[in-house]
């Protein structure tokens, strides 16, 4: 073998190591970088009764986005994801006119979550809950 | 390969890639006697580049607070996927980073690289060093054990024996009387910012003085061994029938490159904690101070030579004296001579020397 081919087999050979090197490398890099499924999220949450009054709004993290309970006026009692359907915006609760908006562009929902005005495409999400012993359980 | 020549034709009629190829890389002749020596430099290129890559992981998940530090960095040991193996990649590169500069020094003081007209790449090249020792100082604190804790407080405590200034610098150093939060702030800043760009910038200009002056003739295996430069204006200095960078020397640093990381892997998969003391597994406690804390292996020799003396202003004097004698070499060595075996003064000093600071880092370690 002349010395282009031995200096070709050496570049095959240090190239393809070259290649596995950087792919065994870029799978731990993912799975570094990747979310981690689960992280910071609650399966459930608990809140007092008496922490969500008539006519007003309490916030909380659940399953690592936002969300909120309502009493409406009357008594009834709503949890919805806070995320606004339009670009994701956290929305907020106007307790004079009884309604969310979102600050981001306008958008409205009722306490119920559906859309009144604005851009939002769907309803805010309803998540499910349960009254005991004085604890709404979210989740 | 049709469509790649395609592509390759596209850009060339554009910015001229061929031309840039041409005098860069297969018309950019190197010495036909080159060795193994000249590859550490393209070594030292891939190890900061995984350094980069690592930290900005790092960076990620690292929070640097006092009171979040440690348990950051025990996140991603244990909690983060493959956080271990960015986190040992970095923590061992760094020492690896050192030996490797070590031992590129070593051999450009052995071959006389460092002689006239290559004075600029030598100073840019010991500034260099001493940016490794400042970074690998600054990024020993971030993660804030006992180890990080400690040593920390001696290096810094070092600057006191200077007369006046001393006490206000060591404060100025810490941000704080203490080392504490306000010193994790400023070395975090200089590790993950200051250092960093100062080391690309300066591996920027040591490259561009290689570039402007040439690769020096190894001086083994040729019947003169002087140094041909004239002097008086400028000359590059060329290797008519030499072998070109690409392929041929470039894959010679390819392999050079690739027993480094057999070694460096090595370590990492096979005995990670090998520059891990204990203490480096306990979180900071600014209120016990634990038996025999040591700095890292490159930084033996200087401790062990602050306790040899008795007042510690002269230890510091001693070191400080040491480091300008080595960054101004080139200015004090004016021989022509740049065959090892043909400079009997300098091989003695720098045997003598390398004796000496492996005498006092072994002493240290042990003392």
């Amino acid at each position: 073998m002349d010395d282009n081919g031995r200096r070709k087999f050496l570049g095959i050979c240090l190239g393809g190591m070259a290649a596995g090197l950087a792919a065994a490398f870029l799978y731990p890099v993912y799975r570094y970088l990747a979310p981690r499924t689960n992280s910071g999220a609650v399966a459930k949450v608990v809140i007092p009764e008496k922490d969500v009054l008539e006519g007003e709004a309490k916030f909380f993290e659940f399953a690592g986005s936002s969300a909120v309970l309502v009493r409406k006026k009357g008594g009834e009692l709503v949890a919805l994801s806070a995320v606004c359907t339009h670009l994701g915006c956290i929305v907020q609760w106007e307790k004079d006119k009884q309604d969310f908006i979102c600050p981001c562009h306008g958008g409205h929902y009722t306490p119920d979550g559906v859309v009144t005005a604005g851009p939002p495409p769907r309803p805010l999400a309803k998540l499910p809950f349960s009254v005991a012993n004085g604890a709404i359980t979210v989740g | 390969m049709k469509l790649l020549k395609r592509l390759i034709d596209w850009i060339d009629v554009r910015i001229g890639v061929r031309e840039v190829a041409e005098k860069e890389l297969t018309g950019y002749l190197l010495p036909r006697t080159i060795n193994v020596w000249y590859s550490m430099g393209s070594v030292l290129l891939v190890i900061f580049g995984i350094q980069v890559l690592s930290g900005i992981l790092l960076l990620i998940y690292y929070v640097p607070d006092a009171d979040n530090a440690f348990k950051s960095v025990t996140s991603i040991m244990n909690d983060v996927p493959f956080g271990w193996l960015i986190r040992m990649c970095h923590a061992v590169g760094s020492n690896m980073m050192v030996l490797v500069l070590l031992l590129h020094m070593f051999s450009v003081l052995f071959m006389g690289s460092y002689k006239s007209p290559r004075e600029f790449n030598w100073l840019s090249g010991f500034i260099l060093f001493t940016m490794v020792q400042g970074i690998s100082l600054t990024g020993y604190l971030l993660p804030w054990s006992q180890l990080s804790f400690w040593a920390t407080t001696v290096a810094t405590n070092s600057a006191n024996a200077i007369p006046v200034a001393g006490p206000y610098l060591v404060e100025f150093l810490r941000g704080s009387k203490l080392v504490g939060p306000p010193t994790l702030g400023r070395f975090f800043a200089l590790h993950v910012a200051l250092i960093p760009l100062g080391m690309a910038a300066l591996i920027g200009a040591h490259l561009f003085f290689l570039k402007r002056t040439g690769v020096s003739t190894p001086p083994f295996g040729q019947a003169d061994s002087t140094n041909q430069w004239k002097g008086g204006s400028y000359q590059y200095e060329d290797h008519p029938g030499g072998i070109p960078f690409f392929p041929n020397y470039a894959l010679e640093d390819l392999r050079s490159v690739f027993i480094y990381l057999a070694l460096f892997l090595a370590v990492v998969f096979f005995d990670p904690y090998l520059f891990f003391p204990k203490d480096a597994f306990l979180p900071a406690n600014p209120l016990v101070t634990p038996a025999h804390i040591k700095p890292e292996w490159y930084f033996l020799a200087n401790y062990q030579t602050l306790k040899i003396f008795p007042n510690e202003l002269i230890g510091l004097s001693v070191q400080a004296v040491a480091m300008t004698f080595l960054a101004l070499l080139p200015f004090i060595d004016r021989g022509r001579e740049r065959h090892p075996l043909k400079r009997p003064l300098f091989l003695v000093c720098a045997i003598g020397g390398l004796l000496l600071w492996l005498g006092l880092s072994v002493w240290g370690h042990y003392s």
